[in-house]
């Protein structure tokens, strides 16, 4: 199962964190930090699969081969200037996460029309909504882009006009800030 | 959701979670997983809400606490929420469905019956052909999860994930089935068979790497590589299989395919590893990429497939590299900002690199070299190879202490053990071994092999020395190893090296001095060469390593004594050096003796490690100091280092059950400070003391020794020497009087004030202790666990499943059973409720117990099943009562045909 979904910027500063154990928030950001050091290593032309961080390889049996309950992958992918993670077991496939990640990020591009950070920084109950489409409780319940799409479409697509109104009326100066018009 | 705890506001969060409008509640599910933990209070409000919210007929409402649930869910939670989420499975929306079937696991974990009642609804829904195709997905997603725990129930569907293997489309499922088979095939080994075909079929059609990777990995996993039954087809696959991930990593230049690759070689390398070794090419290949951790696997895979043929070149080619790296980094160090970053190797990686050669050399007790002096050779090159520090990566640090010492130790220090390692095994290369040994000592080359801009190689001069000792007779030069070994820079080395350089120096000196031909010139020439070697020991008298201290002063009393009988026999060489010292270290040949064998020593019986000496080691020193001020004639050496012997004395005095009253007498006598009376005593004591062999002669006390020594010589020098020394003492006595007495409230303070400092340490090293863990409890929830984010599914492996499966037939009997479940757990859930309300911690005394029968059909209308009224009367909550009692029978009775079946 996926452990984790995280996202950050090359500034380390996470954008979405998603554990799928409660965790509790001291480790939760050290263990992005250690992430993020990792990931912030990494040449471009390196493989999308990071050695387990201090924290996690502290309980992780390297030579168990079989399926077990302990994180043993991370895969990352970098887009522009945020990073996505995913902490999984070895029951998830790696190259196949590497397509979900895709898959998520293909989504969030839809969803936003040409996302950038600052969508997903305004946008982040959109964000969570794909997620949510995508994975419940760390298990994947769908990969097909239309779906999911439909999926938040349906969440958002009934209300999403009073939701522009209120978005107009009560938020903190979205509106001076340009080009944000496109998320809604 | 930035890292930011909220647990706070959990409860404004409860308050938006139950807003109608669905942006506002959405964001506060948001808000719910990350505020809400399973100790949070309001989390037993929230389970009204959640009821209410998963049997909406608004499906994205609906889907708030599916996708919640999964963060916040506990065992009470669970049991209160079963029967709404699992009507929710036969929801007619797909989307409803696949949510509520991965939600379902989720609740499984923490609530393992939940399962049993869930399974055959999500069995059905994974048999359904005309289900749809995402359902179907999440239900293979959740097997999968489950299916590696207890693969035995999932056998019988062996069939359908077949079926579904061959017909879908959906490649995210076919891996995920392909992984499902990789458990189930170990113990259904007519599943190889019929897997094989579809298998290579998928492998030779698909485009999907991810697809093709994972059939591989499948292939392999499953265990259909290595079955003994010689099949043809085996060995086909085998051969596919390493032809389709050479193929990844030679023509593809995405380094994921290349990384996965090499993962799964490295897992076939284990049964085929000839298979492996004729893609040798493409791995020596990998072992160049600029990706560390495509190097790194591929590193694992050499160590994996190398052979006598194959060893020498993967050395040697590691070797180059290592080279290049050392050279690149040398000049990175001078240009700061080096051109090609990813080139300048990371040390600890350059160590690894290490690790790994010595690895791949000595595995199976160096079964695989032909060449040792090659190897010897490669060692002495390795030493200069090594990377300036360990690690120097800043989190790299903490992590150090975790390591098992044994296994990743000092790089250098590895290497020296190795040629220690092959100059005692390897009979045969002794000589080269040791003068490899000898070069790498000697003091002038090591600018040379040693890196010159640390002191990282000195991990290696330890082992390097007990070699150049323990076969000195084979040294090509003994006087010049022996003139580096006592050079004075060595004196700066770390303890170890040095204790094991310590050793290595009389050795030699013994063997020079039998190999310098015996002339005039002999005797000055030894007598010069052991003043040097006393003047290197004496230097070393005073290291603040205890160890080398005790070496350095037992060998330096050897040799003086050698130096003096070389002075004092004139004519002939003297017999302390011929044979004495040669003797210190010559016997039977020392054989490497296995790590375990210390733990077959049998332990005597009498010997008892973790007890305490005494348990009250405080309480012993306040009587010291009690009874110290007593006595105070013995607290005359009020030196600390005396202490010990004051309490020999002291208890002596107190076992030969003299009485203490002479001894208060005596003390105040003594602070009259009467000269006369003081002597008298003395003499007292001394009568009553001079048989005693336990005691310890004051007039001896000024040495501070109480050898046995000391006492003969007392004696044989006969009574006149007592008296002589009997009026120096009294006098000093006298003479400090006035001193100890003034100091005596300090010197009294002293021993009880270390007595203090050390209960002060005992304390703290328990509060550091105390406070380490606890913050260790609170860095790493992990400290519990086996593992941080670890889902801990373990659970699950207890709970079985087979009688759903073979439930099939009793399908009448399947509804009655769920219903009665679904009473018996209701029942349950109210008496927890009701406990939770009443007494958090449970086990209510029996008046308690009839209040809270009293209670409950309250709350339950207020709260429980929706079908109750909303203001009960008094008298229906008697009945409802009666309800429930029958409801427990009704469940009673079918609980033992649940049992049963």
């Amino acid at each position: 199962m996926i452990n984790a979904v995280l996202v950050f910027n090359n500034n380390g500063q996470p954008r979405l964190t998603k554990f799928y154990t409660q965790l509790d928030t001291q480790t939760q950001q050290s263990l992005i930090a250690q992430i993020y050091r990792l990931v912030s290593q990494r040449p471009p032309s390196a493989c999308n699969f990071l050695p387990l961080p201090p924290l996690l390889s502290k309980g992780a049996s390297s030579s168990a081969t079989g399926p077990s309950d302990t994180p043993t992958q991370i895969t990352y992918r970098t887009y522009a200037t945020l990073s996505f993670i995913m902490i999984s077991t070895s029951t998830e496939s790696p190259l196949a996460l590497i397509d979900l990640i895709q898959v998520f990020v293909e989504s969030l591009d839809r969803m936003f029309e040409n996302v950038c950070e600052l969508d997903l920084i305004f946008g982040y109950e959109t964000l969570h909504a794909v997620l949510g489409e995508m994975i419940v409780g760390g298990v994947v319940v769908e990969t097909h882009i239309e779906k999911i799409i439909a999926g938040v479409r349906a969440q958002e697509g009934s209300l999403g006009k009073k939701r522009a109104v209120q978005a107009a009326n009560t938020s903190l100066g979205r509106g001076a800030l340009p080009g944000l018009g496109a998320w809604r | 959701m930035f890292g930011y705890d909220m647990s706070w506001a959990s409860f404004h969060v409860l308050e938006v979670m139950s807003s109608v409008k669905y942006l506002q509640k959405r964001v506060g599910y948001l808000g719910a997983v990350q505020s809400f933990r399973p100790d949070t209070e309001v989390l037993m409000l929230a389970t009204n809400l959640l009821k209410k919210d998963i049997v909406t007929s608004n499906i994205p409402n609906m889907s708030l606490p599916l996708i919640t649930l999964p963060h916040i869910i506990t065992p009470s939670l669970a049991m209160s929420l079963l029967p709404d989420i699992l009507s929710r499975l036969s929801h007619s929306n797909p989307v409803v469905r696949k949510k509520t079937i991965v939600c379902l696991y989720r609740i499984a974990l923490v609530y393992p019956e939940a399962l049993k009642l869930a399974w055959p609804k999500i069995k059905d829904h994974l048999m359904d052909d005309q289900e749809d195709g995402s359902v179907t997905t999440a239900a293979i997603n959740v097997v999968c999860e489950l299916g590696w725990r207890r693969p035995h129930d999932f056998l019988p569907l062996a069939p359908r994930f077949f079926e579904l293997l061959v017909d879908s489309g959906n490649n995210w499922m076919a891996i995920k089935i392909i992984k499902l088979f990789a458990t189930l095939t170990p113990l259904e080994p007519r599943l190889t068979r019929k897997l094989l075909r579809p298998l290579i079929n998928i492998i030779q059609t698909t485009s999907a790497m991810s697809l093709l990777y994972e059939c591989i990995n499948g292939i392999i996993q499953g265990g259909i590589l290595d079955g003994e039954d010689g099949l043809q087809e085996r060995d086909d696959v085998a051969t596919l299989c390493v032809g389709k991930l050479r193929g990844m990593i030679v023509m593809d230049s995405d380094p994921n395919l290349k990384y996965v690759a090499l993962l799964a070689l490295n897992r076939i390398v284990a049964t085929h590893p000839t298979l492996v070794s004729m893609q040798q090419d493409v791995i020596m290949d990998c072992l160049d990429d600029a990706d560390v951790s495509i190097r790194l696997q591929a590193l694992e895979l050499a160590v994996g497939m190398v052979s006598s043929e194959t060893l020498q070149p993967v050395v040697n080619r590691l070797l180059d590299q290592l080279r290049r790296a050392c050279v690149l980094a040398g000049e990175s160090t001078e240009v700061p900002e080096a051109p090609d970053a990813s080139a300048v190797w990371p040390n600890d990686y350059r160590t690894e690199v290490i690790h790994r050669i010595l690895d791949l050399c000595s595995q199976n007790n160096y079964s695989e070299i032909v060449d040792f002096e090659w190897y010897i050779a490669v060692l002495v090159q390795l030493v200069s190879l090594l990377p300036p520090s360990e690690s120097d990566d800043g989190w790299c640090q903490p992590k150090e202490p975790d390591n098992t010492p044994d296994l990743r130790m000092d790089a250098a220090l590895r290497i020296g053990m190795e040629i220690r390692n092959v100059a005692v095994r390897v009979k045969g290369v002794r000589t080269e071994a040791t003068r490899a040994a000898e070069s790498l000592v000697f003091i002038d080359n090591r600018s040379i092999f040693f890196p010159t801009y640390s002191t990282i190689g000195d991990g290696a001069l330890g082992p390097v020395a007990w070699v150049v000792g323990e076969y000195a007779e084979l040294l090509l030069s003994p006087h010049r190893s022996l003139l580096s070994l006592i050079d004075t820079s060595n004196s700066s080395l770390p303890p170890h090296t040095l204790s094991l350089f310590l050793q290595a120096i009389p050795k030699i000196f013994v063997h020079v001095s039998q190999v310098t031909n015996t002339g005039d010139a002999w005797n000055s020439e030894m007598s010069l060469l052991l003043a040097r070697v006393v003047e290197f020991l004496e230097t070393l008298a005073s290291h603040p390593d205890l160890d080398v201290q005790e070496r350095a002063i037992e060998f330096l009393e050897v040799l003086r004594l050698a130096a003096e009988a070389l002075h004092s026999e004139t004519q002939d060489v003297p017999f302390l050096l011929t044979s004495v010292i040669p003797s210190l270290f010559r016997g039977l040949e020392l054989n490497p003796v296995a790590a375990s064998a210390q733990r077959k020593v049998v332990l005597p019986d009498t010997l008892r490690l973790d007890e305490a000496f005494s348990h009250d080691l405080p309480g012993l020193f306040r009587n010291l100091s009690d009874s110290s001020s007593v006595n105070s004639k013995s607290w005359e050496a009020s030196d600390f280092y005396h202490t010990p012997e004051i309490m020999s004395l002291a208890k002596n005095v107190h076992d030969s059950t003299l009485n203490d009253t002479p001894y208060g007498s005596h003390s105040n006598l003594n602070d009259s400070m009467d000269p006369n009376a003081t002597q008298r005593r003395i003499l007292e004591r001394k009568e009553r003391f001079k048989d005693d062999p336990f005691y310890i002669v004051p007039s001896a006390d000024s040495s501070g020794t109480s050898t046995p020594f000391h006492e003969i010589l007392n004696n044989s020098n006969g009574e006149a020497l007592d008296i002589d020394s009997i009026p120096i003492v009294d006098l000093k006595l006298g003479d400090d009087q006035p001193r100890v007495h003034s100091d005596r409230p300090r010197s009294r303070r002293a021993p009880s004030r270390l007595v203090v400092a050390g209960d002060e340490t005992f304390e703290i090293t328990n509060a550091t202790v105390h406070a380490s863990t606890s913050r260790g409890a609170g860095a790493g929830a992990a400290a519990p666990k086996r593992s941080l984010l670890q889902v801990d599914s373990s659970n699950l492996g207890s709970l079985s499943l087979a009688q759903e499966p073979s439930n099939t037939t009793a399908d009448q009997g399947e509804t009655e059973m769920a219903n009665a479940m679904r009473q018996v757990e209701e029942v349950r859930l109210r008496m927890q409720r009701a406990s939770e309300r009443i007494e958090l911690d449970g086990t209510p005394a029996e008046g308690t117990l009839v209040k809270k029968k009293k209670k409950k059909p309250k709350k339950q209308a207020g709260s429980g099943s929706p079908d109750a009224t909303k203001a009960l009367p008094e008298s229906s909550a008697i009945r409802k009562k009666k309800k429930r009692k029958d409801c427990e029978k009704q469940a009673e009775e079918n609980e033992p045909p649940s049992a049963s079946m």
